[in-house]
């Protein structure tokens, strides 16, 4: 297999910008569910940076705002 | 409701985030939402704004509830003094989750219980459009089976015509050599 034919099937995931950085986020809230979503897998665990393409900055803030929104309830630790 | 928080003074604002079960009477409701208020107010802090989200489901029980009423405060109340508040938050009864949070500088206060509403609607728009364009592609694909199949009984009708074509020329040409012949013993 050419080397460039695994990256027209999935996509390079080092050319993934982070979405938080696009639209210069400086705070995720744990009330917003709608937001943390889509970083959130079916188990209810957080997606990779790898994956998801978020930078360590937004990371981190997704994490707090995950672990509390699953404190409160809004959201499951596992599915 | 975006609207900047302002800190005056020594005051600084802080987040309340309280969960209670949700099969409460009105009564007690209204008491319990009384006394989490005379709670942060007698410490001496000052309501900023305040968000009752209503019925909500839980991911997990709670101490035996699947659903829950969530209540968003923004009090400006004094540092020293949240720590009392917390202590006191945790001793009260039919508080199941309580969260004391300091938001960041240049927060906006934003009402997710409205915010939430409108992205399930907008969800349920998404999905009613999902399944158009599933039923669009369906009825198209039948409908190009359709055409296919009609023409491949068109082709196939076109190849069987040829076919007997020749057939009938042959038969023709031998009739018509026969009429010829009889034709002529006729005459």
């Amino acid at each position: 297999m050419k080397p460039n034919q695994k990256n027209e099937r999935r996509g390079d995931p080092r050319k993934k910008k982070c979405a938080f950085c696009e639209k210069e986020v400086a705070y995720i809230d744990y009330k917003d569910y709608p937001t943390m979503k889509p970083y959130i897998d079916y188990f209810g665990n957080i997606f990779k940076r790898y994956y998801s393409g978020v930078c360590l900055k937004h990371q981190k803030m997704l994490r707090t705002a995950v672990e509390r929104a699953r404190f409160m309830g809004m959201m499951a630790y596992r599915k | 409701m975006p609207t900047l928080t302002p800190v005056t003074e020594e005051g600084r604002i802080y987040e309340f985030c309280i969960l209670y079960p949700s099969d409460l009477t009105q009564k007690e409701e209204s008491d319990l939402i009384k006394e989490i208020e005379s709670i942060i107010e007698e410490v001496g802090g000052k309501q900023v704004a305040k968000d009752s989200w209503g019925k909500r489901g839980l991911a997990y029980t709670i101490g035996g509830h699947t659903e829950g009423n969530f209540i968003v405060y923004h009090y400006e109340v004094d540092p020293s003094k949240v720590r009392s508040v917390e202590t006191a938050l945790s001793i009260t009864p039919k508080v199941l989750r309580h969260m004391i949070v300091k938001p960041p500088k240049g927060y906006e206060v934003v009402k997710y219980s409205e915010k939430f509403e409108m992205w399930l609607k907008e969800r349920e728009k998404q999905e009613e459009r999902k399944v158009r364009e599933k039923e669009e592609a369906l009825a198209k694909k039948v409908a190009d089976r359709a055409k296919r199949t009609v023409k491949r009984t068109e082709v196939k009708k076109q190849e069987e015509k040829p076919a007997a074509q020749p057939t009938d020329k042959k038969k023709l040409s031998e009739e018509l050599e026969k009429l010829i012949s009889e034709d002529t013993l006729n005459l």
